[in-house]
Formats: C-alpha cells, structure tokens, sequence
C-alpha cells in the first residue's frame, strides 16, 4: 500500500505529479520517448508519429467534449484549416514552421468560434450536426478555392527546415511531432487548474447551474470551441508537413468520427483519456494487423482475414463501451489503485 | 608452419565469406502492394491482388527473373492514405523492396519523397492520375493505362470519328478522381471540332439526380461521359434519361467499365460504352496467349482490376529484368529507363496492340460497348494509340 502522499498544502494537492513515484515514472517515460527513435525501425517511427498528431488533435476534442461537454464532428475540418494554412505560408512564404503552426491553429481557431456560434442554442445531437456543417463548408472552400489551395489536387508541402535541416524522414519530424504534442498536454492538463477549465467542467456538469454561478455561457462556450480548434489545427498543421500533401480529400467526415472515437474509448474528460484513445484507435487496427500476419495460415490469409480484423477492431469498440463506459482510461486508474492499495483489495 | 595453418583458415573463411556474400546478391526481389482489401475499393483490391499473384507465381513456376524469385508482399490499406504509407513503411522496414503497387492517387503523391530519397524502387499503381503523368515530378513511377485525361481523349477521338461535330456532355463527381480530366476535355473537345454543351459536377455516389438529367435534357448532346464514379449514380441517370426518351449515347471511363459493373446497370445499359485499356477476360478476338493461360488457370470471369494488377506485375518485373539483362543494379532511376526502353512490346494480348512506354503512360485504349442480348462488352472501335 502507498504511504507517505499526505498533502499539507493546496499547491501541493493541486500539483500534476503528486507523488515521487509519478515524477519517476515520468522521466522514465521522457527518456523512453528520447531514446525510441533510436531503436525503432521507420514502421514503427511513422507510427510513433501518427499516433502523436492524433494524440494532440484528440486533446482538442476532448477539451471540447469531454470537458465542457459540447458534442461536435467538426474536428477534421478544422484540421484542414490548420493543414492548409500551414500549407500556404510553407509554400508561399516560407516562414518558419514554427510560426507557421502556429498561424495554422489561428487560422482553425478563428473557424472553431464561428462553428462554435450556434453552441448557445443548441446542444447534443444538435450541435454534432451543426458541426458536421463545418466539413461540408471547408470542404467546399478547399476544392473550390484553386488558385489558394491548389484545388482538388491540393498542395504538396515543402518539408519543414530546422536550423538548414529539412524535417523530411519519419526520424526527423518525430523529433518536431512529440514534443509539441507533450507541450499541448501539458497545456491541456494545467488548463484544468485554472478558472477557465474549472469554468469548462461546470457547464458539462450543469450549464444552468453554471450560469447561475456567473459563468459567461456563450463567452466560455466559445473559448472551449476556439481552444478545441486551435488544438486541431496545430494537429492539421503536423498533418501537413508529415504527409508533405494536403487535398480536399484528406479531412473526411470519418476522421472527426475518428477522434469522437477515441475520446470515448480512451475516456471522456481526463487527458490520459485522450493519450490511450488515441494510441488505441491509431495502433489497434495495426497490432491486429501483425497478429494476422503472425496467424500460420498461409496461402490468401492476407484476402480472407482483412475483413475479420475490421470487424474484430468494431467489436473491440463496441465491448468497450459496454464494459467501460468511461475509457482505458478508468481502466488504467483501477490498475493504478491496486498497486495503491495492494496487499488491500479495497 | 602455425603461421601457414592460420593463413589457410583465413582465406577458407574469406572465399566462404565471398560465397556467402555472391549468394546474397541473388536474393529475391521484393514486389511489395498497399493494396485495399477492404473499404470502399475492396471489390477492386481484391480483384488486383489475385492478378499480381498470378503472374508472380507464373513468373517464379517459370524460373524467376535471371534465377532470382519474385517475392510479392501486400498489406491491406482500406484504400486510406494513412493506412497505405504505414503498409509501405512496413513493407520496407522488413524487405530490401525493388517493386511497389499503390492503391491510390493519392498515396501515390504522399509517397513520392520517399521513393525518390530511396531511389530503389519502380512504383506503379491503381491511379491514373494525370498529376502521375509527369517523369519530371514522378520520375519512378507510371501507370499501367492511359491516365484520366488521356482515357476521355480516346473517347473524343471516337466521337470526332464517329460523328464529326457531335455535341458532347462530360457529367464528372466532384472530387479530385472526378475533376482530373475536364480542363484537357474542354481544349481537346475543341481541337477535334466537338460541342462541349454540358459539364455537369455531382456528389461522388449521388443517388437523387433528376435536376441533372433535366439540365442533360436541356443541352440534348450526342455523347455523355461519365467521369469519376464506378457505378452510381450512373444507372440512376441513363434509366432517366431513357424514361424521358433522349437518345444521348452513355460513355464511362476505366473503373465503371468492368464487365460485372456494366452489367449490374440493368437492361437500360443497352450499347452503354466506354474505354478501356484492356481486353476483356472473354475477349478471344486475335493473339491473347496470356489471356489463354489466365482462362486455364481461372476457368470463372476475371474483372479488369485482376489484368491490371497481373499486367503491373508483368510490366514491373520486365523493368526488373530488363535492368538486370543490362547489368546494371535495381534502382529506381535504371528501372524507369529499362521500362521506358519497351517499344512495341507484346503483352501477351492483354492490350490487344504492342505497346510503348516513352513517359509515365500507356496512351491505349479501346472502346468497348455493352450488348445485353450476349451479356458482354463487344468492341467498338480499333485500339486508339493516342501520339
């Protein structure tokens, strides 16, 4: 059983890491994630860095809808905003990434409050399919708009440089992915200490009850939604300079249910939540993939197991959110609550 | 005389070493496939990866390239761009590759840097893109067709023939697949004195399409092609357009003139016609020796995704050869100059005229109509080579 956590002081009880332990766990991690792309192979590096774009745009989400409790399917839009300012200034101007990035979740920002607008009258179902409207909208901007976007043939994006090094191998840009995205949790999870996150949970808890305690509705509403879309469009933005092209087509509709996807399966409203949902949802489909390849079944088990592994991964899904409702996450703290309270079992 | 023992070991182990190394040289080369078992172009997918399979499996039963085996290893991708480029970061992270297959246009752009920084493999793939078309932005990779644009300009050439004049309506979806061929079909249809009266744009698999067969209607062309789909909404727009007695001809592209898709139209596809890079399976007209051995080895219909993929296979692996008959090593630039070294190559009738490879396509095609009474697609016109 864990000892010696009493917390004498509210600062201390507020910190992120409480404990020693957790410091430790968490270095240790930190020079995991340093040391990986040594070791990996570029499969796993490209990987690596997939999961960490979807990583930082499922954060966005959940800030949006597992903290404050606004339902929407519009985060692959704003992605797109993001990926394609991104794409322009790289092209155009070539300004550096950096800033780049930054004007990408500006830009996507600026899209998430205008989307964000109706969320004062509507909510739930409501709202998600208002925010469907943002896909159809930049969807429409980026095909139709040729001479900026290129069009329906989009634009390939120059690699990002850094320092006279051109950020074009799956080793290079991790080193660019991760740690923006270990910046943007840390963003996200001291957001919730401060009066704007505290304001967030209020209204998914109860917008009433909230506004009755004197929080703006509409101001805090769109805060929520022009932070969730800042997130992903900083996401959109990494999206761009990793594929090195972006086109109308590349922000689909299933994307944001993607991202709704793993919110819920990681566990809505926690941060570890948004880490575990999306390293389920972006490696699963491949982990399942390397079982199939080590199965010994010879001959078309590639044609005839295709199918069985989409289904086995809906399934997966589907158990989850009848087993645990709340995500990997709840499931990570009972494991962490054993080893608390271990030899008890209570 | 410890000394002497010593210097005989060593050179033992240097000439078993050189022999190892001389037997490595002939490992197999690697022809690796994102290819989209499941998804939306599973139908397709699945049809290619049978055909790459075959003709990797002839080619090998027949002693392989110069003794070297071919060794074919796809991954499903469900015809994503993500999906695809973990399929190729895998593949490549595990075999030397020397030959790929991409499922889409798409793919095929994202993963051009990487080829080119590999500068060790030839790609080829399902799209026929015109942006692909291009040996300066492309330079190792080609398509095994005529791209978009030059499919729709075989169709125009037909027309121009058939009915000089004749007034054309090009209905596309709109996505990047759809909007591929239009701008060229505009100058082209102009250059071969043909009336473009109609561009009509639709959602990709539309269903509702009355307001367009009234705007069709209205402009009354001879031809209507279709551009961008595979089926719908084309049956929903010829049984219309029937309904309301025009008497347009109906034209498709590639991916919606397969057999199997044709005939799924219903009855209404009467003389529905289009191009196609290919000769169908039950094709028997001329030479087709290939086209002989794919009905002996699969006595059931084969799409035309499965010839596309045997005839990728077919043209990567005579690049590989041709390359290894020149002594010269399996990179992609010495691949791309062997495949575009084939001039009046005969495929084994699968192109049913010898072809050439001078850029990144092969600008042949026929066309071919439906004839529902016999329930196949009967030529209409003689290869076109377009110049």
């Amino acid at each position: 059983m864990r000892i010696g956590s009493a917390k004498q002081s509210y600062r201390v009880d507020e910190a992120l890491f409480d404990s020693t332990t957790q410091q430790t766990w968490f270095g240790v991690l930190v020079l995991m994630l340093a040391a990986f792309p040594f070791v990996a192979n570029d499969y796993w590096l490209y990987l690596a860095c997939l999961v960490s774009i979807n990583i930082a745009s499922t954060i966005g989400l959940n800030i949006l809808t597992g903290y404050t409790g606004l339902v929407s399917l519009g985060q692959a839009a704003f992605m797109g905003l993001g990926a394609y300012t991104v794409a322009i200034l790289q092209i155009r101007y070539g300004t550096p990434f950096l800033l780049n990035l930054l004007a990408g979740g500006v830009v996507a920002m600026i899209g998430g409050i205008v989307v964000g607008l109706p969320s004062l009258r509507v909510k739930g179902l409501y709202l998600a399919i208002a925010t469907i409207a943002a896909g159809f909208m930049t969807h429409f901007l980026f095909s139709h708009w040729a001479s900026l976007t290129g069009g329906t043939g989009g634009l390939t994006v120059p690699p990002a440089t850094f320092l006279g090094n051109e950020l074009d191998t799956s080793f290079r840009i991790y080193w660019f992915v991760v740690p923006i995205t270990v910046l943007m949790l840390f963003g996200a999870a001291n957001l919730f200490r401060t009066r704007i996150g505290r304001a967030f949970i209020a209204i998914r808890d109860r917008d009433i009850s909230a506004a009755v305690l004197g929080i703006p509705l509409l101001r805090y509403k769109l805060m929520s939604f022009a932070l969730s879309s800042f997130y992903a469009g900083v996401a959109g933005g990494m999206f761009a300079y990793f594929f090195r092209l972006v086109t109308p087509e590349s922000f689909p509709l299933i994307m944001s249910i993607f991202f709704l996807a793993a919110v819920i399966v990681g566990g809505m409203g926690t941060i570890l939540g948004s880490v575990l949902g999306a390293v389920f949802m972006t490696l699963v489909p491949e982990l399942l993939k390397l079982i199939v390849g080590w199965l010994p079944l010879g001959g078309n088990a590639t044609l005839v197991l295709s199918p069985v592994r989409t289904i086995v991964f809906g399934l997966m899904i589907v158990l989850f959110l009848i087993l645990e409702p709340h995500g990997l996450a709840e499931i990570w703290r009972r494991i962490r609550r054993v080893f608390h309270l271990w030899p008890f079992r209570t | 005389m410890q000394m002497k023992k010593w210097i005989t070991a060593l050179t033992a182990a240097s000439a078993m070493t050189m022999a190892a190394s001389a037997s490595a040289q002939q490992e197999d080369i690697v022809l690796g496939g994102s290819i989209p078992m499941t998804g939306v172009f599973a139908f397709a997918g699945i049809a290619i990866d049978q055909g790459i399979k075959d003709y990797v499996k002839m080619l090998n039963d027949a002693g392989g390239i110069k003794g070297r085996k071919v060794l074919y290893v796809p991954e499903d991708t469900a015809y994503k761009v993500d999906q695809s480029m973990a399929a190729y970061k895998k593949i490549t992270s595990q075999h030397k590759v020397n030959l790929y297959y991409a499922d889409s246009t798409g793919f095929s752009k994202t993963v051009n840097p990487e080829i080119e920084r590999a500068g060790s493999i030839l790609m080829t793939g399902a799209s026929f893109g015109k942006e692909i078309n291009d040996p300066k932005k492309y330079p190792s990779q080609f398509m095994v067709g005529p791209d978009y644009t030059e499919m729709v300009s075989i169709l125009l050439n037909y027309i121009a023939k058939t009915k000089p004049g004749a007034k054309v309506a090009l209905v596309y979806s709109d996505t990047e697949f759809g909007r591929d061929p239009v701008d060229e079909a505009r100058d082209t249809a102009k250059k071969l004195n043909l009336n473009m009266v109609a561009e009509i744009v639709t959602p990709p698999t539309s269903v509702d399409v009355s307001a367009e067969v009234i705007k069709l209607r209205r402009a009354a062309p001879d031809y209507t092609i279709f551009h961008g789909y595979v089926l719908a909404p084309i049956p929903e727009f010829i049984n219309q357009a029937k309904s309301l007695g025009m008497k347009t001809e109906f034209m498709g592209t590639f991916w919606s003139m397969d057999h199997q898709t044709v005939m799924r139209m219903g009855d209404n596809a009467d003389g529905f016609m289009g191009v196609m890079p290919y000769r169908y399976y039950y094709d028997t007209e001329g030479k087709s020796p290939m086209l002989e051995k794919i009905r002996q080895l699969r006595p059931e219909y084969q799409t035309t995704g499965y010839t596309q993929g045997f005839l990728a296979a077919m043209l990567l692996t005579e690049a590989a050869k041709r390359t290894l008959d020149a002594g010269k090593p399996l990179t992609g630039s010495n691949m791309k100059t062997a495949l575009n070294s084939i001039s009046n190559f005969d495929t084994g009738g699968l192109i049913g005229t010898p072809i050439s490879i001078k850029g990144n396509s092969i600008p042949v095609g026929r066309v071919y109509k439906a004839d529902m009474k016999q329930k196949k697609m009967v030529p209409a016109s003689d290869w076109i080579t377009l110049k």
